[in-house]
C-alpha cells in the first residue's frame, strides 16, 4: 500500500495502481477518452493530463503509477488550462456535427467539452474532408471525420476478438481508422465497438437516427439468450400512456460484470431484441367455446384450481401433465416444484427448450438455455418432452412457453394435444402454437419480471422489472404463488410470497447449492 | 512472388525490412505481397497496411521505370523549385505523384534532401541534378529514356 494525496484528499492504494484508478477509488473523476478499464493505457488522448509535485511538466493519469507520498492536482489550474488546450487540438478536426450524431448525449468530446472546454475556436482554416459513412461491418458506420484517434476499436478487435479487421493508416494529419481492402468487421462481438467508440465515428446502424439517446431509459438486466447470463443494459422508450402509444426498446448495451461478460456481450444478445415487442401476447385467450365470457386471471386461476383439486380427490394426478422451460427464474421453478412436485407428486414433468445452436469460443454458448442450471439445481431431471409421453391418459395439461413447436413437429403436436381434456398455456407471444390451447394466458419476460438466473458456470444472477409486461401480462411467479394460494395446501406458506425476493429465501433455505451460492 | 516473400525471415520485427525488400524487387508493394506477408509473418494485413501506408518509402501503386523527386524544401522553393517542377509536369505530361501512362517515369516531391546549398535540386534514378535550370530538365529526361533500370532489356 502507497500514501498518496490527489486534490489534497489522503488516499492508500495498492502499490502499481496508476493515478487515474486511485482517483476513481477517491471518487474523482479524471477525463479520459483512449483508456479502457479492458486494455493496458495507450496514452494517445492527452486528455487525462495531471500535475504531479516536483514534476516539471504534467502527466498523464492513466499511465502513470502511484508513487509514495506523491501529490497529485486534477484541478489546479495548469490542469484545466491544458485540458482546454488539448480539447481544442481534438476538436480542430472535428466536424462538430453534434446535432445529427447518434452520440450526441452519451459523447464523452462533447461532455468534456461542456465541462473543460468551452473556448472560440481559434482554427480558421477550413476542416478536412473525410470518408463519413463508411459501411466498415455488419452493422457498423464509420465515419473518419468524428474520429480522435483513440483506437480503442483497433485495440478491440486485437486484443479482445483477435481478428484485426481495423487498423489505422497513413499519418500526421492524414491518419484514419479503416477496414483494409474492403474486409468488414465480421465477428460475433462487432456491436462493441460502437459501444466502446467514445465519439460518433463508429455508429450502430441498427440504432442510427432512430431517437436521441436523452429521451432513453436505462434498466439493468440479464441477456437470457444462451446459457451465459450476460449483464446488459436495456435502454428503451417509456411509450406515453396516455396515447397508448407502448413502451419500445431501442437497443441493449453491455454491462461491466468480471464475474460472468467482462464489458462486452455478444451481437446475438446486442441485436436480438425484437422478441420484446413483437407479436407479443397481451389478453387472455379462450379457444374453448363453452367459455362465452373473456376471463380474468381471478378466472383462470380459479378453474385451473378446481381442475387440479378434482384430478387430486380422484387421485388422478398422475394424468397432469406439465411442460417447462429455462426461462422461468429459479423462484418460478422452486413453487412449480413446491405446487406439482412436492404437493401433488406429479411425475410427468417436461422441459421444452431451444434447441443447441452454435457456440463461438467466447462468450456466447452452444446450450440456449438461460436457467438450466437452475433447474438441475431445483430437482428436476429435466426430460424432454415427447409427443407419446405427453398424450397419454392425460386430462389436464400445463405448457409453459412455446418452444415445444420448436421440438415437437406441428402434425405431431396436434395429434397428441387431441387427446387431452384441458390444455392451459402460460406464454409470452403470439404463436401457431397458441391456437391448440384451450387457455392461453399472457405471461412477462425477464426484463419485465424480478427474479434470478442461474447462468451455465453456477452463477446466480438476481434481476429486476425494467418495464411493465404488455396488456393483460404477468409474470409466472405471481401466477403460480396465486394458484398456490388458491390450492389450499399450506395457505400460510404461499401467502407469504409476496416478492422474488421472499420467494429466493425460501429457496436458500430448502436447497443447499442456493445456500452454499451465497 | 511467393518464393521471394518465402526467403525472408519469420520475424514479426522484420516487417519494415520485408516491405523493403518487396519494394525494391516490384517497385510497389502488390496486395498479393501483403496478403503472403501476412500469412508468413502472422501480422495482420490491416496492421501492415497502417505501416506501410505510414512510410513514404512504400508505394501501392507501380511506379514508372524511372523515379524522379524534386526537392520542394523552403530552400529550393526559394531557388526556383516550383518552375523546375513545372517544366518535369509540363515535360512528362503528368502531375507531381503521378506514374507515366507509358509507365516510364514516376514523378515525385519531397520535402527536403538536405543538400540546400545545392538547390534547386533534382534526383533522377538515385543522381542528384544540383542547381538546376529549367533548360536542363530535357537533357535529363533524355538521359534517362536512353539508360534501362536494373539492366533490364
Amino acid at each position: 500500500m502507497v500514501k498518496i494525496h490527489i486534490d489534497k484528499k489522503p488516499i492508500d492504494v495498492e502499490e502499481g495502481t496508476t493515478v487515474l484508478k486511485a482517483a476513481e477509488t477517491a471518487g474523482i473523476s479524471i477525463p479520459h477518452l483512449c483508456y479502457h478499464d479492458a486494455f493496458p493505457p495507450e496514452g494517445s488522448c492527452r486528455m487525462c493530463l495531471v500535475e504531479i509535485e516536483g514534476l516539471p511538466k504534467l502527466e498523464l493519469a492513466c499511465s502513470t503509477q502511484v508513487r509514495d507520498g506523491m501529490k497529485v492536482f486534477t484541478k489546479s489550474e495548469k490542469v484545466v488550462e491544458a485540458r482546454k488546450g488539448v480539447l481544442e487540438f481534438l476538436l480542430a478536426e472535428h466536424p462538430l456535427d453534434c446535432p445529427i450524431c447518434d452520440k450526441a448525449g452519451d459523447c464523452k468530446l462533447q461532455d468534456y467539452y461542456d465541462e473543460y472546454g468551452l473556448f472560440e475556436s481559434q482554427f480558421r482554416e477550413s476542416k478536412e474532408k473525410r470518408e463519413k459513412k463508411d459501411k466498415i461491418g455488419k452493422s457498423l458506420i464509420h465515419d473518419e471525420e468524428r474520429c480522435i484517434l483513440c483506437r480503442r476499436c483497433v485495440r478491440f478487435l486485437r486484443e479482445i476478438t483477435e481478428t484485426q479487421e481495423l487498423g489505422v493508416f497513413e499519418r500526421g494529419i492524414h491518419s484514419r481508422v479503416n477496414i483494409y481492402d474492403l474486409t468488414p468487421v465480421d465477428n460475433n462481438y462487432s456491436g462493441n465497438l460502437a459501444q466502446i467508440c467514445p465519439v460518433g465515428a463508429i455508429t450502430d446502424e441498427d440504432f442510427r437516427f432512430k431517437t436521441r439517446s436523452w429521451f432513453l431509459k436505462k434498466g439493468e438486466s440479464i441477456c437470457p439468450l444462451c446459457s451465459r447470463g450476460c449483464s446488459i443494459t436495456i435502454e428503451y422508450h417509456p411509450g406515453f400512456s396516455h396515447f397508448g402509444v407502448p413502451s419500445r426498446v431501442y437497443r441493449i448495451q453491455s454491462r461491466e460484470n468480471q464475474e460472468v461478460n467482462g464489458f462486452w456481450i455478444c451481437d446475438m444478445g446486442r441485436y436480438g431484441y425484437s422478441y420484446l415487442s413483437e407479436n407479443r401476447l397481451d389478453k387472455i385467450v379462450i379457444n374453448n367455446k363453452e367459455w362465452n365470457i373473456q376471463p380474468t386471471w381471478e378466472d383462470v386461476s380459479y378453474f385451473i384450481n378446481q381442475q387440479l383439486k378434482k384430478l387430486d380427490e380422484g387421485k388422478k394426478t398422475s394424468q397432469t401433465v406439465l411442460i417447462l422451460n429455462t426461462w422461468l427464474s429459479n423462484e418460478e421453478l422452486f413453487l412449480i416444484h413446491k405446487i406439482f412436485k412436492n404437493d401433488q407428486n406429479l411425475e410427468r414433468i417436461f422441459f421444452a427448450d431451444r434447441p443447441q445452436a452454435e457456440k463461438d469460443d467466447f462468450l456466447l454458448t452452444a446450450e440456449r438455455t438461460p436457467n438450466k442450471k437452475g433447474a438441475l439445481e431445483m430437482g428436476f431431471d429435466m426430460k424432454p418432452a415427447n409427443p407419446g409421453a405427453l398424450s397419454d391418459k392425460t386430462d389436464l395439461l400445463l405448457a409453459f412457453g412455446s418452444f415445444l413447436a420448436e421440438q415437437i413437429s406441428a402434425a405431431d403436436l396436434k395429434k397428441a394435444l387431441e387427446k387431452i381434456e384441458t390444455k392451459v398455456l402460460f406464454t409470452s407471444h403470439e404463436n401457431e402454437l397458441n391456437s391448440l390451447f384451450d387457455i392461453v394466458l399472457p405471461t412477462a419476460l425477464i426484463p419485465e419480471k424480478g427474479g434470478s438466473l442461474t447462468n451455465i458456470d453456477g452463477k446466480i444472477q438476481k434481476f429486476s422489472p425494467v418495464f411493465e409486461p404488455p396488456g393483460d401480462s404477468l409474470p409466472e411467479w405471481m401466477m403460480l404463488a396465486d394458484l398456490g394460494r388458491k390450492f389450499g395446501i399450506n395457505s400460510s406458506f404461499y401467502g407469504e410470497f409476496k416478492t422474488p425476493e421472499t420467494i429466493a429465501k425460501e429457496i436458500e433455505n430448502e436447497v443447499p447449492f442456493f445456500r452454499e451460492q451465497k | 512472388m511467393e518464393k521471394s516473400v518465402d526467403e525472408l525471415e519469420k520475424d514479426q520485427r522484420e516487417l519494415i525490412h520485408v516491405l523493403h525488400d518487396v519494394q525494391e524487387e516490384f517497385g510497389y508493394i502488390p496486395a498479393q505481397a501483403i496478403s503472403q506477408i501476412s500469412k508468413q509473418l502472422k501480422i495482420s494485413e490491416s496492421e501492415i497496411f497502417g505501416v506501410l501506408t505510414f512510410y513514404k518509402a512504400f508505394s501501392l501503386k507501380p511506379r514508372g521505370e524511372h523515379l524522379i523527386t524534386i526537392c520542394v524544401g523552403t530552400a529550393c522553393h526559394v531557388r526556383g523549385a516550383p518552375m523546375i517542377l513545372d517544366e518535369f509536369e509540363r515535360k512528362l505530361g503528368i502531375k507531381a505523384g503521378e506514374t507515366s501512362e507509358d509507365n516510364q517515369f514516376t514523378l515525385e516531391t519531397v520535402n527536403c534532401v538536405g543538400a540546400c546549398a545545392l538547390g534547386p535540386i533534382a534526383i533522377a534514378d538515385g543522381e542528384y541534378h544540383g542547381q538546376l535550370k529549367t533548360r536542363k530538365v530535357d537533357k535529363i529526361i533524355d538521359k534517362l529514356m536512353s539508360t534501362k533500370r536494373n539492366g533490364s532489356d
